[in-house]
């Protein structure tokens, strides 16, 4: 069966049925289209064996550097006519080479074109070559070409034979012609494009069902014209939530399935809680500038938790009662006033252990994190993590590895392993490792621990915290097969709008 | 974190049973080594900060031959008396107050314990030493000078021939002309007078934390060596001293002690006694979710090379001295975790009677991307860091009351936003080939100094909007403004003239509802627009997200 025809395909065929064969900027001129339009009717009309389109090469001659020169200033020739006319039309040779200011090839060229024609003859004069003006100067075809060449767009395909001759000359003078070729393409009807034509017809058929048609009733007399269904269609774009937001509402709905309460905090903290509170010796390198973003010129004021701060320094100086030895330093509390942007959001757990001394509890965080990193496909300077601990009498390392692997079981992600590692708070120290499938190779994830109680006592706590964290990107890129954290965070439109929400 | 290189042949001959390559492989993440590089012949590995023991061959040997049953409990270290004794002149207590140091003869080096050795006092040097300003170690061929030894504090124009150097310069010299002088010298930069280590003749053994002297350079020749530890902290010099030793015996040399004669004491180097410790199996049993027996326990932390021995209800664990890293009980714990092998503990699900629950705060946040969303905008997430390019380009004049990062490793992230309109912008500039009309928004936080209490910093979460097409006008954002409103909370809004820098003047308004102002909203000014590179107007507008 027939495909139907567009709109825009009719009034293609029409005009073009009258026309036979034409450029396609001619036609789409003729047929009151614009260009875009024409063009994707020719593609439907290929498509359906209706038309043919040949592509040709056309030459458009350009006057160079020294054609233009020409027309402006006449050629050498007639240059050199002139001037010797200027000079009083005789002068011995040498005098007029010597005040034509030229090149001397140009000079001879000059001299030979214009002795050929007649225009100067060369006499003997006391021995001496003397120049005289010759006969009358008329145009000639060269000259009368260059103007033509100088007044509008001329083609190699559209000239005479003759002209043809002429242009060859013309070539001969350095720098006077170049030719720039182009594509243009022709269109005209096929055998069925005609007979489609033909059967066009003149009762138009109806484009589109209108609020006039129906109040009417017109719509009975008339036919809707059949419309290409299979043809695309614009495309339109929701609103969408970031992919990386999207993926952190996951991990909430995770962490609450889990019986987690989500907590949240500033990002801005002192090094109290970022660093001294998890018994970060003040001469950490983590602390260093190099590591960690300390904010300009601002220092926090006093730190409330009067009780909190005095056990948080005696646990750095000797352990204070906790049963550790403590890190044998004296502790400095102006350094512990240092404003830094968070390097992990542990700061914000601890400081909620510090308020509300829990007995049991289970809370969480995902929240965005610091460090002072250069930026490359791996690393990024402000990125988020999960965090979740769970606070209780009896908790213990076995139901921090079952906590876990039932967190990562939701996010998909079955197989999981542990090795032992160092955390600077968290004893014993864990790491997690998990396998994904589709990358088959085991990936280090999720950080883990039991709080120390040079931690947990100093703020209040005494039953034993299992604590668990991590980034969240990494998750995110393995989700979506991303190799570069950039990626992530580059707001590129095409991407966030072409992503399913569904994997 | 430090990584080190490890060759299968050596190590599998320190092993006191054989084993497969691959388990060699298998086994070593369980003592907490990170496997960088698998190569032909050697592996690398990462290495925990924690265990600076870990730093060399022998001291993975050690616990590995431990974690797989070959070899248990805490290893004998006895040290011999000498007679070599180093004074510390009371000129250096103010600078570098500490020395610590050791003998140890008939070491029989070669190339690779050679520069096994180097690595690990690079290692300790830059981790418990940070980066030699808290601890700095030397390595001596004690054959080529004379006890006793002098440690003082000597003038910057004291010459002396420097490790691999030809000739003499000054101490001056070598801080701006030897490499390490280059890199350690403002250590020492401030004091009047720096630290020489000398022999009863001059001869310079080290101008410690800088570089040797030439004369007691080691080679694979050397057989008796003296350690030399200089610090501002004596308990961290004597930490580096243990580890470092307990590796040179290992490798087969005999440790013997020195007298260190300080102005008021005298004190005997090193001190290599375990410390004892009391660990209740409960405490044990309970944080691993165990029930091990005390002889269990035993066994697994002499798996992990520690001594243990129960009495009563109580076990008393020896601490080798060079565990440096076990300051509690609850380290004790992991030991007996890692002897018992991770491997073998399997994960249980505690119980709770508890229900989870958002952060009623950030479930707003949700509500608010739920409703922009729904108005068809796409959610964008820039960094709360920006540069001071995007500010200048937003606001036309450099940063002002901006928050600024010290030190920040990119220009890209120097200043924390107090707005998200710049962030906004910059994302439709990078967008200018994508398909317009483009409406994006972002919900997050932005950082303003507390206009009363400037010490203090307020953290606010926002929403902002920008629409950008050829049509993008005023009357298109208030339409969404609006509706935004509207569709959150039921509330209404007004737009008040307020022109802005930002924004073309007279087409610039401040949000109000309920009687507060809580954003701004306007046509983006062209010569902003110009600076973004952008080709179509723009509207936006910003508001607190604060109580609402």
């Amino acid at each position: 069966m027939q495909k139907p025809l567009h709109t825009l395909e009719r009034r293609l065929l029409k005009t073009l049925s009258s026309k036979k064969e034409g450029t396609l900027e001619e036609v789409t001129k003729e047929a009151g289209l614009n260009l875009d339009q024409a063009r994707r009717a020719v593609e439907w009309l290929k498509s359906k064996n209706m038309l043919a389109a040949d592509i040709e090469l056309i030459h458009t001659i350009l006057l160079d550097t020294e054609g233009r020169r020409a027309v402006k200033e006449g050629l050498p020739e007639r240059r050199l006519v002139k001037h010797l006319s200027e000079m009083g039309g005789e002068t011995p040779l040498d005098d007029l080479k010597n005040q034509f200011r030229t090149t001397p090839q140009e000079f001879s060229a000059a001299l030979g074109n214009a002795r050929r024609r007649g225009w100067i003859v060369i006499q003997s004069v006391n021995g001496r070559p003397v120049a005289k003006t010759g006969k009358a100067e008329k145009t000639t075809s060269e000259e009368a070409l260059l103007r033509r060449l100088s007044e509008g767009r001329v083609t190699l395909e559209s000239l005479s034979s003759e002209d043809r001759l002429i242009l060859s000359k013309l070539e001969k003078r350095p720098q006077y012609i170049k030719d720039k070729e182009s594509k243009t393409t022709k269109i005209r009807l096929t055998p069925l494009g005609l007979e489609t034509a033909r059967t066009l017809g003149e009762d138009e058929e109806l484009d589109a069902l209108t609020p006039k048609l129906l109040v009417t009733g017109r719509w009975r007399e008339s036919t809707l014209r059949s419309i290409d269904v299979e043809a695309p269609s614009p495309p339109i774009y929701p609103g969408k939530k970031h992919p990386v937001q999207r993926f952190i509402d996951e991990v909430r709905e995770i962490f609450v399935a889990l019986g987690f309460e989500e907590i949240d905090g500033p990002i801005i903290q002192p090094c109290f809680w970022n660093f001294d509170a998890l018994f970060i010796p003040q001469d950490h390198p983590a602390r260093e500038m190099q590591d960690t973003f300390y904010l300009a010129g601002v220092k926090t004021g006093k730190i409330d938790d009067e009780e909190t701060l005095r056990n948080v320094s005696k646990v750095h100086e000797d352990g204070g009662d906790t049963g550790s030895t403590g890190w044998g330093y004296k502790w400095n509390p102006a350094k512990s006033k240092d404003t830094v942007l968070r390097t992990h959001t542990t700061a914000v757990t601890v400081k909620y252990l510090a308020d509300f001394k829990p007995e049991e509890t289970r809370v969480f965080s995902v929240g965005r994190v610091f460090r002072n990193e250069k930026v490359t496909f791996k690393n990024i300077a402000e990125f988020h993590q999960i965090e979740g601990i769970a606070v209780g009498e009896k908790v213990t390392l076995r139901d921090l590895m079952g906590l876990l692997s039932k967190f990562y079981s939701k996010l998909g992600l079955k197989r999981v392993k542990f090795w032992p590692t160092f955390f600077p708070y968290t004893e014993p120290s864990l790491q997690s490792v998990v396998y994904f499938e589709e990358l088959n190779k085991w990936v280090e994830l999720c950080g883990m621990g039991i709080f120390r109680p040079e931690v947990t006592l100093p703020v209040g706590v005494k039953n034993p915290v299992l604590a668990w964290g991590g980034g969240l990107e990494r998750l995110v890129m393995l989700r979506h097969g991303i190799t570069d954290i950039r990626d992530l965070y580059s707001n590129n439109l095409e991407w966030l709008r072409r992503i399913p929400l569904c994997r | 974190m430090p990584v080190i290189t490890l060759y299968y042949d050596r190590l599998l001959s320190m092993l006191k049973q054989p084993l497969s390559r691959q388990d060699l492989i298998d086994n070593l993440p369980y003592l907490g080594l990170d496997l960088e590089e698998e190569a032909e012949d050697y592996v690398r590995v990462e290495f925990n900060p924690n265990r600076p023991d870990f730093s060399s061959e022998w001291g993975i040997s050690r616990a590995l031959n431990g974690l797989l049953g070959f070899e248990k409990g805490a290893p004998e270290y006895p040290v011999a008396k000498s007679n070599v004794t180093l004074k510390v002149d009371k000129s250096i207590l103010e600078f570098r107050p500490f020395f610590v140091g050791a003998v140890v003869r008939e070491v029989k080096f070669d190339d690779e314990s050679i520069r096994q050795i180097m690595a690990m006092q690079d290692d300790l040097d830059n981790g418990i030493g940070r980066r030699r300003a808290k601890v700095s170690t030397g390595i001596h061929n004690l054959d080529a000078v004379e006890p006793p030894f002098e440690y003082k504090a000597a003038p910057p124009d004291f010459r002396f021939t420097p490790l691999g150097y030809g000739g003499e310069m000054s101490m001056k010299q070598v801080l701006s002309e030897v490499e390490t002088g280059q890199k350690y010298g403002h250590i020492v930069e401030p004091f009047p007078a720096y630290p020489l280590i000398t022999d009863k003749n001059g001869s310079v053994l080290s101008f410690p934390p800088i570089i040797n002297g030439e004369t007691t350079k080691v080679s694979t020749e050397t057989s008796n060596l003296f350690i030399d530890i200089t610090s501002t902290n004596m308990k961290s010099a004597e930490d580096v001293l243990a580890v470092l030793l307990t590796a040179l015996s290992d490798l087969g040399g005999r440790l013997e002690s020195m007298e260190v004669q300080y102005p008021t004491f005298t004190k005997t180097t090193p001190d290599l006694t375990a410390s004892k410790m009391d660990v209740e199996p409960s405490f044990i049993n309970s944080l691993l979710g165990l029930n091990l027996s005390p002889s269990e326990i035993e066994e697994h932390l002499e798996r992990s090379r520690i001594t243990a021995k129960t009495t009563r209800d109580t076990i008393e664990v020896y601490v080798p001295r060079y565990r440096s890293d076990i300051l509690h009980p609850v380290d004790i714990v992991e030991e007996v975790a890692i002897g018992y092998n991770i491997a073998n503990l399997t994960p249980t699900l505690p119980e709770t009677a508890d229900v989870g629950r958002l952060n009623s705060k950030l479930e707003a946040l949700d509500s608010a991307r739920d409703v922009l969303i729904g108005l068809g905008l796409i959610e964008v997430m820039n960094f709360s860091l920006i540069s001071r390019d995007t500010i200048q380009k937003t606001t036309g004049a450099e940063p002002q009351e901006h928050l600024k990062v010290e030190n920040p490793k990119t220009g890209e992230h120097e200043y924390l936003r107090d707005s998200l309109i710049p962030s906004l912008l910059t994302t439709l500039s990078k967008n200018i080939h994508e398909e317009y009309p483009q409406r994006i928004c972002e919900v997050g936080k932005v950082f303003n100094r507390d206009k009363t209490e400037p010490r203090e910093i307020k953290e606010e979460h926002r929403a902002a909007v920008v629409i950008a097409h050829t049509k993008a006008n005023f009357t298109e954002a208030k339409s969404y403004l609006a509706s935004f409103l509207s569709q959150l909370n039921g509330l209404s809004c007004s737009t008040k003239p307020a022109d802005d820098a930002i924004y073309i003047s007279g087409r610039a308004a401040e949000v109000e509802t309920e009687g507060r102002t809580i954003g701004k909203i306007g046509e983006v000014a062209p010569a902003v627009l110009e600076a973004f590179s952008l080709r179509v107007p723009v509207s936006a507008f910003e508001l607190s997200l604060e109580g609402i």
